[in-house]
């Protein structure tokens, strides 16, 4: 496991942040999703050791994160949502630099911050000065410097912000060969859900301090719940609030196309039960593909 | 034979360093950037001027007979001795070029970082805020030691050879650890003066006012504070003042305040105290995961 936390405890003030958090993460990508203000932020913290929890055990790569901080982050790469570099030096030197404080001695250092920057495509590029990069340029510079020091675990915060659909796409494709083909486990943090579903075959679900859901994408969309796409004749008011009184979710597109999402071990044929006592005539059932975003909406209770 | 490899993402197969100064890297990048700047280079170049007018000092003070001729009556003023390294140490010019040098290669160690966020870079690595701390220390103090540790170790080297004896040594045994003791004071007060004004301001050109600002204002309200009572006390208020009375002190000679000197060294000792606990403060709130 690359990371492993029991309970997990932390409050700021009156206010509680993390409120008895467990999770194991084990190898390639996983997802961290999460509305503002639901202890993802906190979370990484204390996984990188800035925060000391209240309560609780947790292990980074085999660290304590209580006593152990500074061998986390000699192993782990943090790539930051922000813009941030150091002005005036040029990608190569700001490079080195950081590999160099992540413990790489300073010639070896030098030599990985050449090839990590091939690597993210700034090849051409290293011996310009950060401070005249692209907002795209950044973002890969900002995975170049958490990757400089070979880590073992990759933190990765809004990777994609900032960054046109094409830069989007390279900088997922990197990534997504990091965590496939590299063997360096990736914590991608991000409020975009396709970049999650389309990197991660893990998320973990954050709210309110308390983990919502946890697991393999496809297990979880299979056990929150099951969407059904209908093509129905007749009135759905009556239709409706029965499958709603039900616990379903029910929502009618332009097209007259009926989703239905239902709560886990709900029997379909409650919905041809229902249908037919409302004299609604089902001309169409199929049993759907969800979302990530379905899946996040659910767990986390918003439409 | 090197390995032939193709260019991509290799593992590394090294060990990481555990221990070892961590903070080298920053005060060597820090140097390399501030050599960086063409007028820095200019202006370090032109700060070595006393440095030179004072070794030329000492040689002339070792052959007055020969320089008769041009410096009549100079046997006062080329005695070299604990007052000479004092003026040197403690000379306005040399105060005003650490000013200048440090508001261009200084002034934007920290605030440059708070500026372009670099700080969360250097913290999610394993590095203590007193890593960084002494990383940005050490640029610093490493001009300043340049301006004053070594010249001033220099001139009292160039006095020996010139003199060809030990005799200026054995009649002031005290005076090459009093000019180690006041450079270090002034590497550390001017330390903690820079990146006390770099950590205030995200804005350099703000924080290059500032340090000249604070320098020159105290030195005006030492000036109002004497007019108004007439007490030489008044320049415990200025930080030019309080330098030049503990290198009176440091030296041996006469202050040119009737104040005793170790009151100047405690007024820049608490200053710098005060500096050192902010500092420790602005960095411990710095947010590295928002």
């Amino acid at each position: 496991m690359s990371i492993e936390l029991q309970n997990i405890h932390y409050s700021y003030g009156q206010v509680k942040a993390l409120n008895g958090v467990s999770l194991s993460i084990g190898g390639g990508a996983t997802g961290l999703l999460g509305p503002n203000g639901a202890g993802k932020s906190t979370l990484i913290k204390i996984m990188l050791g800035f925060l000391t929890p209240a309560e609780g055990q947790g292990k980074v790569l085999g660290y304590d994160v209580r006593n152990e901080q500074k061998f986390i982050r000699r192993l782990v790469g943090y790539m930051p949502e922000d813009e941030c570099f150091i002005p005036g030096l040029d990608a190569v030197t700001f490079t080195a630099l950081m590999g160099e404080l992540s413990g790489l001695p300073r010639q070896e250092a030098m030599k990985r911050a050449h090839e990590v920057l091939f690597y993210v495509g700034l090849g051409e590029s290293r011996y310009r000065l950060v401070d005249t990069y692209s907002s795209g340029m950044k973002q890969r510079l900002k995975l170049a410097q958490a990757l400089v020091h070979d880590p073992k675990l990759l933190f990765l915060d809004e990777p994609t912000s900032s960054l046109d659909p094409t830069g989007r796409q390279e900088i997922l494709e990197l990534i997504g060969e990091v965590a496939s083909s590299k063997d360096i486990r990736v914590l991608l943090s991000s409020h975009i859900l396709a970049d999650i579903e389309l990197i991660c075959d893990r998320v973990v679900i954050i709210n309110k301090g308390e983990i919502a859901a946890s697991g393999r994408i496809e297990d979880l969309k299979m056990k929150n719940y099951q969407l059904y796409e209908l093509r129905v004749k007749g009135q759905l008011n009556g239709f409706r609030q029965e499958l709603e009184q039900a616990g379903c979710r029910v929502e009618e597109t332009e097209d007259r196309l009926v989703k239905i999402y239902t709560p886990p071990d709900f029997d379909r044929r409650r919905i041809f039960q229902s249908a037919a006592r409302n004299g609604v005539q089902v001309r169409q059932f199929v049993c759907s593909q969800t979302s990530l975003e379905d899946l996040f909406a659910r767990v986390v209770g918003v439409d | 034979m090197a390995e032939v490899r193709e260019k991509g993402y290799h593992h590394w197969e090294g060990q990481l360093r555990e221990k070892g100064p961590v903070f080298w890297p920053i005060t060597r990048t820090g140097i390399k950037l501030a050599f960086q700047r063409k007028r820095f280079k200019f202006l370090f170049a032109l700060s070595f001027i006393p440095a030179i007018s004072f070794a030329v000092g000492v040689y002339v003070s070792e052959r007055l007979e020969d320089f008769k001729f041009m410096a009549q009556g100079a046997e006062k003023t080329l005695q070299v001795n604990p007052g000479f390294f004092k003026t040197y140490l403690s000379q306005d010019f040399i105060f005003f070029m650490i000013l200048l040098l440090m508001a261009l290669g200084g002034a934007g160690l920290i605030a440059d970082d708070f500026r372009h966020k670099a700080i969360q870079l250097y913290f999610a690595r394993p590095l203590t805020r007193l890593d960084y701390l002494l990383g940005k220390a050490g640029v610093v103090a490493f001009f300043v030691g340049l301006l004053t540790l070594v010249p001033a170790v220099v001139l009292f080297l160039l006095k020996l050879l010139f003199s060809g004896s030990f005799k200026f040594f054995l009649d002031y045994p005290w005076l090459l650890l009093s000019i180690i003791f006041y450079s270090a004071f002034l590497m550390v007060f001017f330390t903690c003066y820079i990146l006390l004004a770099s950590s205030l301001s995200k804005n350099r050109n703000f924080v290059i006012a500032l340090i000249f600002a604070v320098y020159y204002l105290s030195e005006i309200v030492r000036g109002i504070s004497y007019v108004i009572f007439r007490s030489p006390y008044s320049t415990l208020l200025s930080i030019m003042g309080n330098l030049q009375q503990v290198a009176a002190g440091v030296f041996q000679v006469r202050p040119a305040q009737d104040v005793p000197w170790y009151l100047s060294l405690l007024v820049l000792s608490v200053f710098c105290l005060l500096a050192l606990i902010f500092l420790r403060r602005k960095l411990r709130g710095v947010e590295v995961i928002r």
